[in-house]
Parts: C-alpha cells; sequence; structure tokens
C-alpha cells in the first residue's frame, strides 16, 4: 500500500467553515461582538461553503469550480468517503446553519455573540464530517462535536433559567444515548473486527451481536433524529432553547441524525438482507410510522406555537426515514427531497416564532389571531411554510412527500401500507395546521369556517379595493419589528418552498441520481 | 440558421412579468398602472408579430419538449413544451394585436374605475394564459392555461363585484365553461390513454424531420399518426385522410365519443348551443373585457382547440358532421336572438356566438374533407379585428351617454363620426359585405361546408341554416347601427352630451378599421398564407377545398348568393331601423309570440334553472346527507379519539430528565428485544422474507 501525499482540496467547504470559526474567535478577543459583523462574516463564511459543496456536485453554472480531485467519489479513504449523496446532504446541513446564521444577525447585541456562532459554525462543521463518513467511529464522533456545540448553544443565553435547564436535559440525555450507541460500536467491531461502514455491508450476518449493535447504534442516532421512543428530550429542548437554536437544532441537526441513520441501515440492511433483511425493514418501517403517528398526536393539544412546531418535528422525522425503510433510489430521493424541505420549512418556523416577539406576538397558539392580515408579509410566508409542512400541493413540502409515498407504493406489498400510514398521517396533521391558518386569516369574530364577504372579493387578488389588500405601511412595520435580515430570511424560505415546489425538476433530478448511486455503489 | 423559436416563451413572459408586477405593487402606480400593463403587452405584441413573421416564413413546425416540469419515479415526466405552429402563430398575431388595442383603450375607459391595478393584473393574466395556450404542445399543459383563461374570465366578468348582476354573470360563465371543461378532460383522458398510453413502435420519431418525440407525456406532434407535414410549395397543408384513417383504426367509436368530448369542452369555451348561456350574460363585465373575450381570448380558445384537435388528431366522420352540425346550428340560432336584444352589447354578444357558429362549422368541413383547418381559422382572425372594433366602439358610445339601451340612442353619428364610421366599417365587415374582410373569410369556410355537403348530404341542412345566418347577421348588426346612429337626435336623453373620445381610445378604433379593411387582402401575401392550412387562393375569395380545386363556378355562385342575401338584410334593416325609424312589432302581431320566446332566449335559463333545481339539488341533497352523517360522523369520531389520546399523552411528558431517561433506556430494550428475539422468529415464519 502506498503513501501518497494526500489532497486536501476536496475539504474545501470544510476548511471554509473553519477559518470561519478562527475569524469569529479573533474577533471576539479584539473586542466586536456586533451581531451585524459577526454574523455577516459567519453568513458568507457558510454562504461560500456552501457555494462550494454545490460546486462539487456539478450544479449549474458553478460546475467549473469544483475542488473535487477526479476519481475521488466514491472510493473509500480512509475514515471518509465521498459521494453525491454526501454532498447533497453537505449542501443541506450548511443551508440550514446558513439560514439560522443569517436569521440571527436580527437578534439583540451581547457579549454571547461570538460564542453563538462560533458554535454553530464548529457545529455545521462536525455535520459536514459526519456527511462524509465511511466509519461507524468516525461518525459518531462527528455526531460528537456537533452534539456538544449544540448542547451549549441551547443555554448560550446563561441569563433565561429554562433555556439552561433545557440545556441540562438535552446534555443528560445526550450523554446516555451517545454513550449507548458508542457500546454498540463496540459491540460491532467484536462482531466483525472492523468500523467500517462499507466493509459492513460485504460481510455475512453470523451474529447476533451485531443485531445488539446495530440496535444500540441506532438509539444513538435516533435521539439526534428525534425517533419515538427517544424523542422526549425534543420538546422541551425546541421549547426552552432560543428561538433560533431550535431552528437550527430542528433543521439541521436532526437531519445528521437522520443522514447517520442512512448510512448506518444501508450497510445493516445489506448485512442482513440474504437472511433478516424483510423484519429489519418491518422495524424501521414500525419505528417510522410510530414517530409520525405519535408526533402528529401529541402536536393536536398543544398551545403553544413552540411545542407544537416540536411534535410536528418529530412526526416529519418519521416520514423521512420511510427513505431508509423502503430502501430504493426513489424513496431515498424522496427523504432526500422531504429532508430538504423541511430544513426551509422548520428553520423558516422556528425563525418565524422567535421573530414574533418582535411583533408583539404571544407564545400560544392563539395569539396568532389575525396576524394574517396586520404582519401580512410575515403571516403569508408562515402560512406557506405551514402549508408546506401539511404536504399542499405546489410546495416542496408536497413534492417530497409525494415522492416518499410514490416511491413506497411503487416498492408494492407490505411498503403500500407505509404509504398508506403516511397519507392518513398526513391528513391528521392537516388538523393542527390548518387550525393556525384559520386563526391567522379568519375574521376574529366567527372564528369559524365561514367567510362573511363576498366570494368575489377573497377571489380577488388581493390588490386594489380587496378586502383583504395588504396595506404597505404595516409591512414597513413588520420589518421593523422583525429586523431586516430575519424578515428577508423568512419570505426569501417561504419563495423558496414555492418556488421548487413549482419547478422542483433540478432537484429531484440530482437527488433522484444520488440515491441511485449512494445504494448501488459502497455508501 | 439560428433557432429564434427557442425564445418562443418571451410572448407569454412579458405579460407575466407585467401581471407580478401590477398584482403586487399596482397601487404604487398613478392610474393602477395602466402604462405598466401597456408596456408589458407591447412587448408581447412585438414578440409575437416577431414569431409569427418567422414562422410564416419558415411554416413549420418547432417542436421543443426540453423543459420537464415534473418527473415522476417511475420515469413519467410531464413537459412544458412549446410548439410554434401556423395555427399558434396566427393565434399570437391576434392574442397580441387584439390584446394592445385593448389594454391601450382601457386606459381612458376604465380611467374612473375602482380597483384598477386588480383590472390589469387580471388582464396581464388573461393574455399570459391564452399566449401560453397557443404555444402549448401537449394536452396537459393546453388544459393547464385553459383553466387559466377560464379563472381569468371568471374575474374579469365579475370585475364590478359589488354589482349582483355582474358577481352572477361571472358565475355563470364560470360553472357553464365548467360542464365543457369536464367534458374536456374526459376527451382527453380517453385520448391519453388510447393514443398517448400505446407506444407505437414503428413511430418513435416525430414527423417533422430533427425532431425527437418523448416517450412520454401527450405530445400532439408525436401522438402517434401520420399526417403529411406542410407543403411549403403548394401553400397548403393536406392533412391526408391518413391522421382520420389512423385514429377511427383504433376503436373508431371511442375515438367519436372523444371527438365529442373535446367538442364538448369547445362549446362551451365558445359558447355554442347548448353551452351558449353564459355568453350574453357575460356583458355585465366591462366592454374592454367583453372585446377581448370575444375577439381573441376566451372564445377564441375553443375554436383553437377544435382546430389543433382536428390538425393533430383529427375527428372522425361522425364526430366531424357533429361539429358541423353543431356550429351551422348555432349560426342561425344566435342570430334569431341578436334580433330582439335592446342591449347594445348584448346584440353584438349574439354576433359573436353566430360567427363562432361560422368557425365551429368550418373545422367540421375541414375534417369531413380531410384538409387543414385554415378557413376557421382564418375568419377568426378577420372576426378578432371587427369584433373588436365593434365592442370598443360600442364602449365609446357607452362611455359617452352612459347607457347600453339602443332604443335610447340615435342620431349619434354626427356627434360622434369617427366611432360611427369605423362601427360601420365593422358592420360592413361582419355582414359579409367586400372588399371587407368579413367577406372573404366567410366566403371561403361557406363554399368549403358546400364541399363538404356534396359528400355528406346531412351537412346541407346546415349549410342551409348557415347561409339564412348571413341574412340574419346583416339584419341585426345594421339594426343596431342604424338604431344608434341614424337620425338626428337621441330618442332619450342622456345625462351627458355624446362625445367622441380621446385618441388613447380612438386609435384603437381606427387602427382596427385599418385592420378591418386589409385583413381580407393578407392571404395574397405567400407568407401569410402559410399560416393558413388548407386554404387557397380562388380568383374570387378563398376558396376553401380539397386538393385539386381551384376556381369553378360553384364558388363564384357562392360568393354572389351570400353577398345578396347580406345585401337583402341590410336593406331591410333600413328599411325597418333607418334614417331614426324605429320599427317595433304591434301586440296583436301574430309575431309578437315568436318574439317573446326570442328575448327570453327560448327559456334556456329556465330550462337549466328547472334542471338544477328538480335534478342536481336532489342528488346534492342526498350527498349532503351522506356527507354530513356518514363522512362528518366517521371524521368526529376519529377527531376526538386523537384528542382524548393527545391529552392522555401529554402526562407521558413530564419534563422529568429521569423519566426521558427510562424512557430511552425502555426504547432500547424493545430494540434489542425485537433484534435478538423477534427478528430470528419473524425471519423463520416467513422464509427469509
Amino acid at each position: 500500500m502506498s503513501f501518497d501525499i494526500p489532497s486536501i482540496a476536496q475539504y474545501t467547504p470544510e476548511a471554509t467553515v473553519f477559518i470561519g470559526v478562527i475569524l469569529v474567535f479573533m474577533l471576539d478577543v479584539a473586542g466586536i461582538r456586533s451581531r451585524a459583523i459577526i454574523g455577516g462574516a459567519t453568513s458568507i463564511f457558510l454562504l461560500l461553503a456552501f457555494l462550494q459543496v454545490l460546486a462539487d456536485l456539478g450544479s449549474w453554472p458553478l460546475q467549473g469550480l469544483s475542488t473535487l480531485p477526479a476519481g475521488l467519489l466514491g472510493t473509500q479513504n480512509g475514515p471518509v468517503i465521498f459521494t453525491n449523496f454526501g454532498l447533497i446532504f453537505q449542501g443541506i446541513f450548511l443551508l440550514s446553519a446558513l439560514l439560522v446564521a443569517l436569521a440571527s444577525v436580527s437578534e439583540a447585541d451581547g457579549e454571547e455573540v461570538p460564542t453563538f456562532y462560533a458554535l454553530l459554525s464548529l457545529a455545521a462543521l462536525g455535520m459536514l464530517f459526519v456527511a462524509i463518513s465511511a466509519d461507524l467511529i468516525f461518525l459518531l464522533l462527528s455526531v460528537e462535536i456537533t452534539g456538544i456545540a449544540t448542547y451549549v448553544m441551547v443555554g448560550y443565553t446563561r441569563k433565561d433559567r429554562r433555556a439552561v435547564e433545557a440545556a441540562m436535559k438535552f446534555y443528560i440525555i445526550g450523554a446516555l444515548s451517545t454513550a449507548i450507541s458508542f457500546f454498540g460500536a463496540s459491540l460491532l467491531y467484536g462482531a466483525y473486527g472492523t468500523t467500517s461502514l462499507t466493509a459492513f455491508r460485504a460481510l455475512p450476518a453470523n451474529s447476533s451481536l451485531a443485531l445488539v449493535g446495530f440496535g444500540m447504534v441506532a438509539v444513538g442516532l435516533g435521539f439526534k433524529a428525534t425517533l419515538v421512543p427517544f424523542h422526549m428530550w425534543a420538546v422541551d429542548v425546541y421549547d426552552g432553547a432560543p428561538a433560533s437554536v431550535s431552528a437550527f437544532l430542528a433543521a439541521g441537526s436532526k437531519k445528521m441524525g437522520l443522514f447517520g441513520i442512512f448510512i448506518v441501515f444501508v450497510a445493516a440492511v445489506r448485512i442482513f438482507a440474504s437472511a433478516q433483511g424483510f423484519a429489519l425493514y418491518l422495524a424501521l418501517g414500525a419505528l417510522a410510522v410510530i414517530t409520525m403517528t405519535v408526533g402528529n398526536v401529541m402536536a393536536l393539544e398543544q398551545t403553544t406555537m413552540k411545542r407544537m412546531l416540536a411534535y410536528s418535528s418529530i412526526a416529519q422525522a418519521g416520514y423521512m426515514l420511510l427513505g431508509i425503510a423502503i430502501d430504493t433510489p426513489a424513496a431515498l430521493a424522496g427523504a432526500t427531497l422531504q429532508i430538504t424541505a423541511d430544513v426551509l420549512m422548520k428553520a423558516g418556523a422556528f425563525i418565524v416564532v422567535g421573530a414574533a416577539v418582535g411583533l408583539g406576538v404571544g407564545p400560544l397558539i392563539t395569539d396568532w389571531r389575525g396576524v394574517g392580515h396586520s404582519r401580512p408579509g410575515i403571516g403569508a410566508s408562515f402560512a406557506i411554510m405551514l402549508l408546506s409542512l401539511a404536504g399542499m400541493p405546489l410546495t416542496l413540502g408536497f413534492v417530497g412527500k409525494f415522492y416518499l409515498f410514490f416511491a413506497a407504493v411503487e416498492a408494492g406489498g407490505y411498503f403500500t401500507l407505509l404509504a398508506i400510514a403516511g397519507l392518513l398521517n398526513s391528513a391528521l396533521s392537516v388538523f393542527y395546521y390548518a387550525r393556525i391558518l384559520r386563526y391567522m386569516y379568519m375574521p376574529e369574530s366567527t372564528g369559524s369556517a365561514t367567510v362573511g364577504a363576498h366570494p368575489l372579493s377573497h377571489s380577488s387578488l388581493g390588490v386594489g379595493n380587496a378586502p383583504a389588500a395588504p396595506a404597505w405601511g404595516s409591512v414597513r412595520d413588520e420589518i421593523r419589528g422583525t429586523g431586516s435580515a430575519r424578515w428577508a430570511t423568512v419570505v426569501g424560505i417561504a419563495l423558496l418552498l414555492l418556488v421548487l415546489g413549482i419547478y422542483p425538476t433540478p432537484i429531484i433530478g440530482a437527488m433522484n441520481s444520488a440515491a441511485q448511486q449512494f445504494l448501488t455503489l459502497g455508501l | 440558421m439560428i433557432d429564434y423559436f427557442w425564445y418562443a416563451f418571451l410572448v407569454p413572459l412579458s405579460t407575466a412579468i407585467g401581471f407580478v408586477v401590477l398584482g403586487l405593487g399596482g397601487t404604487f402606480f398613478k392610474k393602477g398602472g395602466g402604462f405598466i400593463a401597456v408596456i408589458a403587452e407591447g412587448a408581447a405584441l412585438v414578440f409575437g408579430v416577431f414569431f409569427a413573421y418567422q414562422e410564416s416564413l419558415s411554416s413549420t413546425l418547432y417542436h421543443d419538449t426540453s423543459f420537464v416540469w415534473f418527473a415522476l419515479p417511475d420515469g413519467t415526466s410531464f413537459v412544458m413544451g412549446t410548439l410554434v405552429s401556423p395555427l399558434g402563430a396566427l393565434m399570437l398575431l391576434v392574442v397580441n394585436i387584439v390584446g394592445f388595442l385593448v389594454v391601450l383603450y382601457s386606459m381612458e375607459y376604465m380611467a374612473h374605475e375602482e380597483g384598477l391595478p386588480r383590472y390589469y393584473a387580471e388582464m396581464m393574466l388573461f393574455l399570459t394564459a391564452m399566449n401560453g395556450l397557443v404555444l402549448a404542445d401537449n394536452y396537459l399543459e393546453f388544459i393547464l392555461m385553459w383553466e387559466l383563461v377560464g379563472l381569468c374570465s371568471y374575474l374579469l366578468i365579475g370585475f364590478f363585484w359589488k354589482k349582483p348582476e355582474a358577481a352572477s354573470a361571472a358565475k355563470k360563465a364560470f360553472l357553464v365553461t365548467r360542464v365543457g371543461d369536464v367534458l374536456l378532460f374526459v376527451g382527453v383522458f380517453i385520448f391519453f390513454t388510447s393514443l398517448g398510453g400505446i407506444v407505437d413502435p414503428s413511430i418513435t420519431t416525430s414527423p417533422y424531420p430533427g425532431q425527437v418525440c418523448s416517450s412520454a407525456g401527450i405530445n400532439w406532434a408525436c401522438a402517434g399518426f401520420t399526417f403529411a407535414p406542410p407543403n411549403a410549395d403548394s401553400n397548403v397543408v393536406f392533412l391526408s385522410a391518413n391522421s382520420v384513417a389512423s385514429v377511427t383504426a383504433r376503436d373508431p367509436n371511442l375515438m367519436t365519443l372523444a371527438g365529442l368530448l373535446i367538442l364538448g369542452g369547445a362549446a362551451g369555451k365558445s359558447a355554442q348551443f347548448p353551452l351558449h348561456t353564459w355568453l350574453p350574460d357575460a356583458m355585465e363585465g366591462p366592454t374592454t373585457v367583453s372585446a377581448l373575450i370575444h375577439a381573441a381570448t376566451m372564445v377564441a380558445a375553443g375554436v383553437f382547440l377544435l382546430a389543433i384537435t382536428s390538425i393533430y388528431i383529427g375527428f372522425t366522420p361522425t364526430a366531424a358532421l357533429v361539429v358541423l352540425a353543431i356550429g351551422g346550428f348555432t349560426s342561425l340560432f344566435a342570430g334569431t336572438m341578436g334580433l330582439v336584444a335592446r342591449d347594445i352589447k348584448r346584440v353584438i354578444a349574439y354576433s359573436t356566438m353566430s360567427q363562432l357558429g361560422y368557425m365551429v362549422m368550418a373545422v367540421g368541413a375541414a375534417s369531413l374533407v380531410a384538409i387543414g383547418p385554415g378557413a376557421a381559422m382564418f375568419h377568426l382572425f378577420t372576426h378578432a379585428f371587427f369584433k373588436a372594433l365593434l365592442f370598443l366602439s360600442a364602449g365609446s358610445i357607452i362611455h359617452a351617454l352612459g347607457t347600453q339601451d339602443l332604443f335610447a340612442m340615435g342620431g349619434l353619428l354626427r356627434k360622434m363620426p369617427v366611432t360611427g364610421y369605423t362601427m360601420l366599417i365593422g358592420a360592413l365587415a361582419l355582414s359579409g359585405i367586400p372588399p371587407f374582410s368579413g367577406f372573404f373569410s366567410k366566403d371561403g369556410l361557406l363554399s368549403l361546408t358546400w364541399t363538404a355537403a356534396q359528400h355528406y348530404p346531412g351537412a346541407l341542412v346546415f349549410f342551409l341554416m348557415a347561409l339564412v345566418g348571413v341574412l340574419l347577421t346583416a339584419l341585426y348588426i345594421f339594426r343596431l347601427w342604424f338604431l344608434a346612429f341614424s337620425g338626428t337626435e337621441a330618442r332619450e336623453s342622456s345625462a351627458h352630451p355624446a362625445h367622441e373620445p380621446s385618441w388613447v381610445m380612438r386609435a384603437p378604433l381606427v387602427t382596427l378599421a385599418g385592420l378591418t379593411l386589409v385583413a381580407g387582402f393578407l392571404p395574397l401575401l405567400s407568407g401569410f398564407s402559410h399560416l393558413l392550412p388548407g386554404v387557397q387562393w380562388g380568383a374570387f375569395g378563398y376558396a376553401s377545398s380539397g386538393s385539386g380545386f381551384s376556381f369553378s363556378q360553384t364558388d363564384l355562385f357562392l360568393g354572389l348568393v351570400s353577398l345578396g342575401l347580406a345585401l337583402t338584410g341590410l336593406l331591410t334593416a333600413y328599411a325597418l331601423w333607418g334614417n331614426g325609424r324605429v320599427f317595433r312589432l304591434a301586440d296583436e302581431s301574430p309575431l309578437k309570440g315568436l318574439h317573446t320566446v326570442l328575448v327570453r332566449k327560448y327559456y334556456f335559463d329556465e330550462a337549466y334553472d328547472g334542471l338544477a333545481h328538480g335534478g342536481v339539488l336532489g342528488i346534492a341533497r342526498a350527498f349532503d346527507w351522506f356527507d354530513r352523517y356518514v363522512i362528518d360522523g366517521t371524521v368526529h369520531a376519529f377527531e376526538d379519539l386523537f384528542r382524548i389520546a393527545s391529552e392522555r399523552g401529554r402526562r407521558i411528558q413530564t419534563g422529568l430528565v429521569s423519566s426521558y431517561v427510562s424512557w430511552v433506556v425502555f426504547g432500547l430494550i424493545v430494540l434489542v428485544f425485537f433484534f435478538l428475539y423477534a427478528l430470528p422468529y419473524l425471519t423463520s415464519a416467513w422464509g427469509g422474507g
């Protein structure tokens, strides 16, 4: 085996993010703690890394800027492997961090500002490594980089008792889960003498030790992905943490857990494919259905917005898990689409909730009464996010679910049941999303589904003399209330959800081929 | 050669940008942003004329399917393609020339209305949808645009939404056309399953050189038919009977059914019997909207649908005969109602119905003799200009007087000469008096129908109906003109003195009058005739017949007959209403009963109301009961179940870390137990799955 001097050009995104972290620390030392400067700098570095990932993926018009050495894609290099699938997830992770970084520029200045941005970038860095890992230990360590950063982020404001309490809970459960998953990894090493995920795929299913090992790893990753019953921390933490941190946890860190489950269980399913594969699908499918059902049912009766969003986020994790529970390229592509949609929807929704304070809207769902009319920009954007979460057509949320369920039906047999369970759950979820829309848009007096005005007045385009005309003054007010960066992020997310929902073909194509490669290649 | 046509999407894009700008920010602009609309539609006009010109030079199909809108996991994809065809290019001219003039005219006509940004934004969307429709390359895309057209017509007819009549007219237009839309969906579905679904191994490439068919989707040009490519030499597209034959070969009855369903869709949009009832009521919308709907957009879409279907898929002889019959009958049927209407706009509306009848008839006739539907499209082209002209002149009168009642007008020619003379040109063209454009196009389609009637004697009845329609057309339109303009003074004094509008409104009138004069001669240009598959330049008028046909005495004779009928109608109108005379039926006249029937529009509204009350409402009640007690009951039961589950479930979420830890451990135990014990058991039970 020859030892070449390893090229490091492929690590440009990671290096970019890391330089961003160092810069933030240096600015901190220099006494610069303005959110505009530090947040702006972090956002720029995250954006550069994001664009680099897009370039590596060969996306138009950046395809010429790829830094990946030729032939690197798909070949394992120590604990690392670059795949298109992993690169797509790097993009997804960076997108979630970028959105949170951009939106929190509008929050109050303070001495903790550099800490927050440094931790955010570090967490993103850990996630980037997760996306390229080919080894179980490397994977779990990378997860831990992100984990430790996020434990601190939850409590970073220090003065907020609830946030500190949430951070403690998060940390304790996190430590327990990590311990369990490392225990599982050691069992797997004992069973096979290797921790390489690619090697696992070629090994025979010879011991129940391995099964227990995979089960324990699933606990650690399922904790991150908020699968039931490892989800309980999520509600308290999403509720207690600052909204921007909740946005990052729901949009970013949860997706990292799911990606980990994908790559570990692609291997596990292959190991046991001949003998017990189908029962493993059954277990994953049951986990997915239980997760989405518990999330949706619990969300029904929540009274505060953040807890409702936390449960809806748990339910979404169930849909995404279907990607590996069905294990076809189309399903995996659907899960990736759904994950992309969820990054936008969940980050957006939590950012909106964080901004609500500035708009004078309280934490309860009922506090959102009439917001659709009084805050037209934020209201419409939030409505689009909720519709997308509910899976309404013309939004990206619909495309993701449609693809997932279509793939399930295509796989046939037992998998059709998963599609039915998913559809029923979607129907159930409309119940609580629509309730918020009703509060936001229905006349206050009735609060019921009857529209008082003439039907035509609502079918007009909302301009001119129509009663629902957006007053431009109130848009200016709401920009002042939320801060321009946050407002622009929210509106941008909503537009992206619509545009990609109407014309998803470019990203569908990329995800389809990436999922195909991922399932057939090594990782 | 650079393919300009790749940029054809710029036509709908221009107005789409106008729609977005006006829809979101219309309130920022003075006068509702009318100038933005004029600029956007002006750009669309420039692009539209450019592409039509290019198409007239090449006269080939440009077909681009590279834009995949949505691909399903199983490989099926929905293509939003572009098809620049001769017919589409002709429609680009019609839509954008009329659209531009109407939008320009709106600047003054609508200036005092409330909600102008909404008006302009909806007009822009209307034009976008129509431009998209004529460039669509498959039925799915077509239906999308078709529905947008329907939506916009609903919004614009109901523009004065505070007026109950306008709101209900909008609803009526939407619902009646919806009946047609449903038929169209089913028809397209039959085409899709029986034609698009079959991958015919012998036809994997488009009949046009250099174009590739996508295996999925339902592309017109690739639907699996052979038809001769446009023959540039003879300026005729011979749809060699192949297309009809190949359709018939599949399953004649099914194809006939599909053709009739398509006709149903077209009848809804183009207000053909028996789905015509919405059109007179739609006059509640602003006059500019009426002009646009009647000349260039909505009703033209129906005829265009028939024309493209006849070219790309073809009607079976039975279906074609029904198309011809519906059109011929409507041309007469609508004319009779036009004779008695008092409202100036309604008279013109009935004339639209009648003229559309001619076009539909001509499509049917062209299908019967297996040639292109150029004659119908040529009439659509000339009709667009003189109909827009008539509506905008009427708008000018309404703008000046504030009334739409013909019997309140009179003697306007001296006060509004420009309006009067331009409207006269429109009326002459509509009646089919040479040298105005209507003569040539109407003569062309009459002679085509005559040819068809030679082969299918059943068509003769409807040909005769159409001939009587020519007489009625001249009669009712000159009744209108004489009542409004002849005489010395108005029969009822109006609040406002009659006056000519400013140049913003006069310019479109004069332009349209000019176009009405020249449009009839355009096929003399060989380029323009490329856009009219199936029309030949005969020595007298435009003879649209099959191959090997040129000047004949029959054609000359037909032209003279129709001219004679039109002049008879004109002179009768002069005798009854000319020079300020007002002819009314005496109460004891035996014709009074007939008059009432016509005024009540043959009681169609009442009949449909009865049908709705008796039939539909009964069914609706049954469904309502089912919905209320069975479906809602089930839903509520589940709702309660889940609410209770949710309420109970909250107790598990204690907020205590220790309980969370125990749940994690519980989950771990379950997983390990499952993997160790249940999994091997299940595996052995299923024998390895």
